[in-house]
């Protein structure tokens, strides 16, 4: 087994092993990146569970996500208060998910998620107009925006009824078979 | 909305009772209530916990059979019930149609009217989706924390987790890390199924055998094992900080060239160990002695001090070996075949099947959408991290998008026929011109390589200097033709104009393919023509002039980097700001190293520890690259489909490069005579026989082997096998492209279903719209004409009794009302008119405006 470990009880370890891509290495090497990003809030032993909760700041601004146009955006999607605080969890969560294991269908429904803004299940023209935003570097004109917009759920749309579903958002994802290497964030 | 109404009057009525007093009566005293207490063993609820935490104490009671703490209130059980039965058959519904998205909103809905204040804990999913969520197609938010589930889903809950139990151990990890929910709840899901399964377990140890419990511990400890060599595994798994670094600044693109390397050592890496381990080490057993002197020249040359080691064929007995009187003879004929067999077998089988993967992955519905717009929208690059990176990409998706809305027109630029004739005469010209070019190259490789040849063997006793330097002359012409043909070809695509810039990338890849191939092709030709019928020990002079070539090759690969990169990006930052610096060449680079990877196969036989050679070059060249791309490059501007091209070259390396090493190597072994003097193959007619001489003696000495005799026989030296296993693998195939054909058309008419559908629900919406607005308007023209009649009702009454004068209205609204009275009666005379005439309508409604300002003066 190696080298002891003092911060979780191996209960502890084997259920985060259990529901993450992780093994016992990476999950403890991600709780001293966690741990690093603030050291006076998170103690060193998670054996009774403390209540951490870590703020969108300083995950923000960590270098993985740091230049990430979406950082905000992944930290509410991932956090379990919506608002990109973020407890140890929802930190092995986002991670997990943006890991190399994660099957395609998991990154789709998160990457959905992450693209749908205003959080009514389904990306809408606005969401895509924010999405375009962050996309580029405001050199579209609005017109150009739109005319993407339109584009996209013209292709993309397959029920017609002008906005993507999950189902549509996957059905675009197997078009685009760079997603599963690109929506990925190596730790 | 009923659902919303029928879930807030339950939550009102429960507002009513005295909720927190502890219960008098028998909780058990209804069955109905102890099939719920039966389940709440079975189900801990740890929702409650984190409604303490969040603090919504409205919401905690809504279901009372929940509550630890105490039950009461039985009078309320049947409305209580009825409620759920409701709200759960609703819910039901909507499961069974399968659009639980639908649910979904109107649990949002739910929330929100409950609780607009409280955040809405979105990540939270029910027990529905979950068990949708098992296909991977659910969507988990939006949905209530499990306080607030209902009966039914609690159920299912329940049922989902008796699902997870049947299950093996890893399909079971496997289902819950692939949840759409967060770690609580997955541990808790991952907790309850353990606990389900945990007792079970127990009993049957008790009960069973003690084998029973010794096989639990041993698949146990199979498991950390397994565990423990995976983190190991990883944790020697090479230049993952490399990678990520690269990947953060350069992005997916540069980033698959050197996965693509890092695969190919992987490669040679398990060749060289099968090698060195089945052909190498028994051979140190029989090590003749070395005589020759180590200068420092043969790194360079490969012959020399080397020609007498394990390094090259010519070294090898053919004898069996014995490491000491009493062991086992190890028969090297035998050995060097196989090994070489089998690792061209997995070779092949592995290059298969990651090939085919590939393509499942990358084109698995190419044509069934087009349109590179959606693509766009998820092709942002999480890999970087790296703010100028950063910048660059978006840049490159705002140009790309750009040049998409721009397609249109350039799409209509049409090009008049003279236009067309010149571009299709440009194109043809440079085909004749790179063809042309590559026939020359070969050519001159050709008859240099065979005065090359007559230098080198005319010979023999002369100064061994200029020997050796005559030996290097053919690796460095191929090498030069290798760097500086393609460049010439890049120019002349660059001359072309393309139409799209993706085309000029494939023309230019193939036309790198047929020159580097077909140079690979005149040496083996020069090879197993002119060497094999001149040269005493042959394999071992093709082995050495396959060392040249790998070394040369990597040396030039090296100043290329040098001088294509390291010189051009100072150039380009100091001298001519206008290059820029320069973009690192993946197609190129890529091309390259699949050259060197079939020098290296090729080299298998000839020089079987090759492969260890290669192992250092790709370990070099890495880093080299990885150094000189951080100096010297920047980020590439063009749009790179890294999978996709990751696809093609695997592809590339398969059906030029492996294959023909294949045939190659196919030939050598079957029809080509070895050398006589030395080698594991000496004085056989083809190294093929060793294997006919293997089974004749196994036939006559080695009785339990028979069966293998017997497949030889009848399997391998059957061409009636090989006929029928044909036709098998023929049949499969036809069956297949016909399920694939089906399947198409399926795909087809299931497209245009949905869009059909999607049709469908449109116009269902419009009507359903435009019959709200009718209804809508029917009903306020029948409400008014009720208010008119009221009204005048009114009037007349208090016309009739005059006891007071309507003080409150002002005159105005007086005239108003009896223009309006008026009207109305005169409709009321012809009242089956009525709904037609808009200046009554009008009427109507100023009635009931008046109406309505009346009602609190009165």
């Amino acid at each position: 087994m190696g080298n002891k470990q003092t911060i979780f009880t191996a209960q502890q370890l084997d259920a985060y092993q259990d529901c993450t891509f992780f093994t016992r290495k990476e999950i403890l090497r991600l709780f001293h990146r966690y741990r690093d990003l603030a050291p006076h809030l998170v103690p060193l032993s998670y054996k009774d569970n403390p209540d951490v909760t870590i703020p969108y700041e300083l995950i923000g601004s960590m270098p993985e996500l740091k230049d990430n146009p979406f950082r905000q955006r992944i930290a509410e999607v991932f956090s379990e208060d919506n608002e990109g605080n973020m407890t140890l969890d929802d930190f092995l969560d986002m991670f997990s998910v943006l890991s190399e294991m994660a099957p395609r269908d998991l990154k789709a429904c998160y990457a959905f998620k992450i693209y749908d803004f205003n959080n009514d299940n389904f990306i809408c023209k606005s969401d895509l107009e924010k999405t375009l935003l962050k996309l580029t570097r405001n050199e579209l004109t609005p017109e150009e925006v739109n005319l993407v917009c339109e584009k996209v759920l013209d292709e993309s749309d397959l029920d017609n009824d002008g906005k993507l579903s999950l189902e549509d958002f996957q059905h675009m994802i197997i078009q685009a078979p760079d997603f599963l290497s690109t929506f990925h964030i190596r730790i | 909305m009923c659902f919303s109404g029928s879930a807030q009057g339950r939550s009102f009525s429960f507002h009513t009772s005295p909720l927190q007093s502890h219960y008098q009566q028998d909780p058990f005293d209804s069955p109905d209530v102890q099939r719920r207490w039966e389940q709440l063993e079975i189900l801990q609820m740890k929702s409650m916990e984190r409604d303490q935490v969040t603090g919504r104490p409205s919401l905690i009671n809504v279901n009372p059979y929940e509550n630890e703490t105490g039950y009461d209130n039985p009078v309320f059980e049947p409305s209580e019930d009825d409620s759920y039965s409701t709200v759960s058959s609703v819910k039901d519904d909507y499961r069974h149609q399968d659009s639980s998205y639908i649910a979904d909103i109107y649990r949002k809905a739910e929330t929100s009217i409950r609780e607009p204040a409280a955040a809405q804990r979105r990540r939270t999913i029910g027990v529905t989706m979950r068990l949708a969520s098992l296909a991977g197609l659910s969507l988990s938010q939006y949905s209530l924390p499990e306080a607030e589930l209902s009966e039914e889903e609690r159920q299912d809950k329940i049922r989902f987790i008796a699902d997870l139990a049947k299950l093996s151990y890893n399909e079971r990890m496997k289902t819950i890390q692939q949840l759409t929910m967060s770690i609580e709840e997955k541990r808790e899901i991952r907790d309850q199924v353990q606990q389900r399964i945990g007792p079970d377990a127990a009993d049957t140890d008790v009960q069973i055998h003690g084998y029973t419990q010794l096989l639990y511990k041993l698949l146990f400890s199979l498991r950390r094992f397994r565990e423990n060599m995976l983190i190991c595994f990883q944790s020697v798994h090479p230049w993952k900080r490399s990678l990520k670094i690269i990947g953060g600044k350069f992005g997916t693109s540069v980033l698959s060239y050197f996965t693509f390397l890092k695969w190919l050592l992987m490669f040679n890496l398990f060749s060289f160990l099968i090698n060195f381990s089945f052909i190498t080490i028994p051979q140190f057993f029989d090590m003749g002695i070395n005589n020759a002197t180590f200068t420092g020249v043969e790194l360079l040359t490969g012959s020399g001090y080397f020609t007498q080691t394990v390094f090259y064929y010519g070294f090898y007995t053919n004898a069996s070996i014995q490491a000491n009187p009493t062991a086992q003879m190890y028969n090297m004929q035998v050995a060097y075949f196989l090994t070489i067999g089998c690792y061209m077998l997995s070779c092949f089988l592995y290059l298969v099947y990651s090939m085919a993967k590939s393509f499942n992955e990358n084109f698995i519905a190419v044509g069934i959408l087009s349109g590179d717009a959606a693509k766009l929208l998820c092709s942002w690059d999480f890999n970087i991290t790296n703010e100028k990176a950063v910048e660059l990409k978006k840049r490159n998706i705002s140009r790309q998008l750009k040049e998409m809305l721009s397609e249109k027109m350039h799409y209509h630029r049409h090009l008049s026929t003279k236009q067309r004739i010149l571009r299709y005469l440009i194109h043809l010209m440079a085909w004749i011109i790179s063809l042309g070019t590559t026939f020359g190259c070969c050519f001159g490789i050709h008859s240099f390589s065979i005065s090359n040849f007559k230098i080198i063997q005319k010979n023999p006793t002369e100064e061994d200097l200029y020997k050796q330097a005559s030996t290097l002359m053919l690796p460095f012409v191929v090498a030069i033709v290798n760097l500086f043909i393609p460049l010439f070809f890049s120019f002349l695509g660059s001359m072309e104009r393309f139409k799209y810039p993706r085309d000029e990338m494939y023309v230019l890849i193939i036309r790198n393919v047929v020159l580097k191939m077909s140079v690979i092709g005149v040496l083996c030709y020069y090879w197993l023509v002119t060497v094999a019928n001149t040269v005493e020990c042959w394999e071992t002079f093709v082995g050495q002039d396959l060392y040249r070539l790998v070394v040369t090759d990597f040396i030039f690969s090296l100043l290329g980097s040098f001088f294509g990169e390291f010189i051009r990006s100072i150039m380009g930052t100091h001298c001519c700001h206008k290059l820029g610096k320069p973009e690192f060449d993946i197609p190129r680079n890529v091309l390259g190293l699949i050259y060197a990877q079939v020098l290296a196969w090729i080299g298998l036989f000839f020089a079987p520890l090759l492969p260890a050679i290669q192992i250092i070059k790709f370990f070099i060249i890495f880093h080299v690259k990885k150094v000189s791309l951080m100096m010297n490059c920047q980020p590439p501007r063009k749009a790179w489909r890294a999978s996709h091209m990751t696809t093609i070259f695997m592809f590339l390396l398969f059906f030029p490069g492996f294959l023909g090493v294949l045939c190659l190597l196919g030939a050598t072994v079957w029809k080509w005579k070895p050398s006589k003097l030395c080698g594991p193959f000496r004085g056989l007619n083809v190294p093929y026989s060793t294997i006919s001489h293997f089974i004749d003696v196994i036939q006559d000495k080695v009785y339990h082997l028979h069966w293998l005799v017997w497949c030889y026989n009848n399997l391998i030296m059957n061409p009636l096998f090989y006929f029928i296993l044909t036709i098998i693998v023929f049949a499969i195939i036809y069956l297949y492209s016909q399920i694939i054909d089906g399947r198409k058309l399926m795909i087809k008419l299931l497209q245009e279903h949905i869009s059909n559908e999607g049709k469908d629900k449109a116009y269902l919406l419009r009507k359903l719209n435009s019959m709200k607005l009718k209804m809508e308007s029917s009903k306020e023209k029948l409400h008014s004409m009720k208010i008119s009649d009221e009204f005048i009702g009114h009037l007349e009454a208090k016309e009739k009794s005059e006891d007071r004068k309507p003080t409150s209205l002002n005159m105005k609204n007086m005239q108003d009302q009896d223009v309006i009275s008026n009207q109305n009666t005169e409709q009321r005379s012809n009242s089956p008119n009525v709904e037609g005439d808009s200046a009554s309508a009008l009427a109507l409604a100023l009635a009931a405006k008046h109406q309505a300002e009346l009602d609190p003066n009165e």
